[in-house]
């Protein structure tokens, strides 16, 4: 390898030269060209979403001008304080904890389960949990609204944590897999030499070594279910309301006031835009789940 | 191996064994319930003519095959699984161009691409619903800056979303600005294990970019490209909130899909068994899908030609 680069910059060197000699152009933008080009196409896909955020500092007089100067207010959020919208932003921040939880406490022992033990059926399980994730939400939402008409689990947010196991387990099984798969059986075999459990070994030694994993798959939970409104605009009425419910209504019912919408959408993308900078490894690793080859 | 250590570690292995079945049981047992008994629950719903009038009276089998029947003679369900194949082909052959050119644009390893790159990811990660606010903001020409800088310029147009020849092309354009981010990870990802000599060879052998990109850097990304594709195609039969917030599947019913004419029915009809119908013939949609992405080889976590 290292006679294959110390080889290569000669050879590049000579062709360079020869190329430099037939378009001897300006330096600057042939090297910066493809930067500028890359910003260039970030502004013009960032315009809508930065024209949101723009219009929830807008007053609320002064949201059909023209001027793209103004002078930044925070009315639009400030009349979110008076409605019922901070208690929809509650619910969405209870339910997406509530689930996240749930989902990492069932699914992080399976996917260990699933990576250590080769057991028969094991392919068909994996299959199956896959397939969890590409089934149309309107394939669970009529049973389980039928069901929670019944249970009494209709518009409250156990329900709908419990309805966001269906595409969070198969999240967390999937990627905690692939992190386990990364540690080497080797060090929990010492430990059952020494005496532990394999649930010991688990605990004291897989898991601490996946904690970043654990956590990207955390993230990556409570994104899902924050990012959800199908099942939550047919499995609420008014109690359990999550934040992107609360924003339809205020389309449907208040959809003058641009400010105050936008102002809620603001928010509501607020937690997830920082998360994607925060992790943004993992992030790459989790949406993508089930798409790489890994 | 097995029966090398059988004698002395049988009762240990027995108990790693149970100690393993222990920690999947729970799981299974939750997955089983939240489901295979939801789908079995919706395969006998779609046999009945179950509805909210009279759910106990309605719920019998005495023409199990009645609403299967109807499907075939509804001219608007019909007509919604052709808006549904317009709208899944057109925003994933966009997404697939817009994904690779942006792709090979942001292949570098400067600073500047690096950033760009996590930026790019937003439209992806954005609550559904907010991405339909952006572009309910966009098409609305009160608030649009779009369509105020066309009547500033003496060029006022109507709605794109009011407009019935243009409905389902401003959906699938919604569509690709949120999802293009899924194959330009992807593709970058698979460039970036793109072997160096056949592009150094060849650019000494005075290829072009053109040809560079025909014949090393495209038969190298194609595998990844229609994966893409596959997955997206399979996720286009969920598009919900778009078509929720936007058109409310109008004018008319021009972007009326196949997964929303179930909602319809379902939900604001209540006639949960015939929305039961539709729900199963887009599982199986789904699944003849998801069955030719096994197929490819993909996801299976044993690859032995690796």
């Amino acid at each position: 390898m290292s006679t294959l680069t110390a080889e290569a910059p000669v050879v590049l060197s000579a062709s360079a030269e020869v190329v430099a000699e037939r378009r001897r152009r300006p330096g600057w933008l042939r090297r910066h060209g493809r930067a500028l080009a890359a910003l260039a196409v970030l502004a013009g896909v960032m315009f809508p979403f930065l024209w949101l955020v723009q219009l929830a500092f807008r007053p609320a007089a002064g949201i059909f001008d023209d001027a793209l100067l103004f002078t930044p207010t925070l009315e639009g959020f400030a009349s979110l304080l008076q409605g019922n919208f901070l208690r929809s932003f509650w619910n969405s921040l209870a339910v997406s904890t509530l689930s996240t939880v749930l989902s990492l406490a069932i699914g992080v022992p399976a996917a260990y389960a699933l990576t250590r033990w080769r057991f028969r059926g094991r392919r068909q399980v994996a299959l199956w949990i896959l397939v969890t994730r590409m089934a149309p939400p309107i394939a669970f939402t009529i049973p389980f609204f039928l069901a929670f008409r019944w249970l009494g689990l209709q518009d409250t947010l156990v329900g709908l944590a419990l309805v966001y196991l269906t595409f969070n387990l198969a999240i967390v099984i999937w990627l905690m897999q692939t992190f386990f798969e990364a540690v080497p059986p080797a060090l929990e075999e010492a430990a059952y030499i020494d005496g532990c459990g394999v649930w010991q070994a688990f605990w004291r030694i897989a898991l601490p070594l996946t904690a970043p994993g654990l956590a990207a798959t955390a993230v990556l939970c409570f994104i899902f279910s924050w990012n959800d409104f199908f099942y939550a605009l047919i499995l609420t009425r008014t109690q359990a309301v999550t934040a992107p419910v609360a924003i339809v209504n205020f389309l449907q019912y208040e959809g003058w006031e641009w400010a105050k919408i936008a102002a809620a959408g603001t928010l509501v993308a607020l937690p997830v835009v920082v998360f994607t900078v925060l992790v943004r490894g993992y992030l790459v690793r989790g949406l993508t789940a089930g798409g790489v080859k890994d | 191996m097995a029966s090398l250590i059988a004698a002395p570690a049988g009762g240990w292995q027995a108990e790693r064994r149970r100690a393993f079945a222990f920690g999947l049981a729970p799981a299974l047992a939750v997955l089983l319930v939240i489901t295979l008994l939801p789908a079995a629950a919706l395969l006998v719903g779609s046999l009945t003519p179950l509805s909210l009038t009279d759910p106990a009276g309605t719920f019998r089998f005495d023409d199990p095959l009645v609403n299967y029947r109807h499907l075939l003679g509804d001219e608007r369900f019909l007509g919604s699984i052709g808006t549904q194949l317009q709208l899944s082909v057109a925003s994933v052959a966009l997404q697939l161009g817009v994904g690779l050119g942006l792709a090979l644009l942001l292949d570098g390893r400067s600073a500047v691409l690096r950033a760009t790159r996590t930026v790019f990811l937003i439209p992806m990660v954005l609550p559904p619903i907010v991405v339909a606010l952006i572009w309910k903001i966009i098409y609305t020409p009160d608030v649009s800056p779009v369509h105020r800088a066309l009547e500033a310029a003496g060029w006022p147009v109507r709605s794109l979303i009011a407009n019935p020849d243009t409905a389902l092309w401003a959906i699938a354009f919604a569509d690709t600005w949120q999802w293009f981010p899924f194959t330009l990870l992807m593709v970058l990802a698979a460039l970036q294990t793109l072997p160096a000599d056949p592009v150094e060879a060849a650019s000494l052998d005075g290829a072009n970019r053109w040809q560079l990109f025909r014949y090393i850097v495209f038969p190298h990304i194609r595998p990844v490209l229609v994966v893409c594709g596959l997955f997206r195609l399979i996720d286009s039969f969920k598009a919900f909130p778009l078509i929720y917030v936007l058109t409310d599947g109008g004018p008319g019913n021009v972007t009326e899909v196949t997964n929303y004419y179930g909602f319809i029915q379902a939900f604001n009809f209540s006639y949960w068994g015939y929305g039961s119908a539709i729900a199963m013939v887009i599982l199986a949609g789904v699944f003849l899908l998801s069955w030719g992405i096994g197929k490819l080889g993909w996801n299976t976590h044993e690859h032995p030609d690796r």
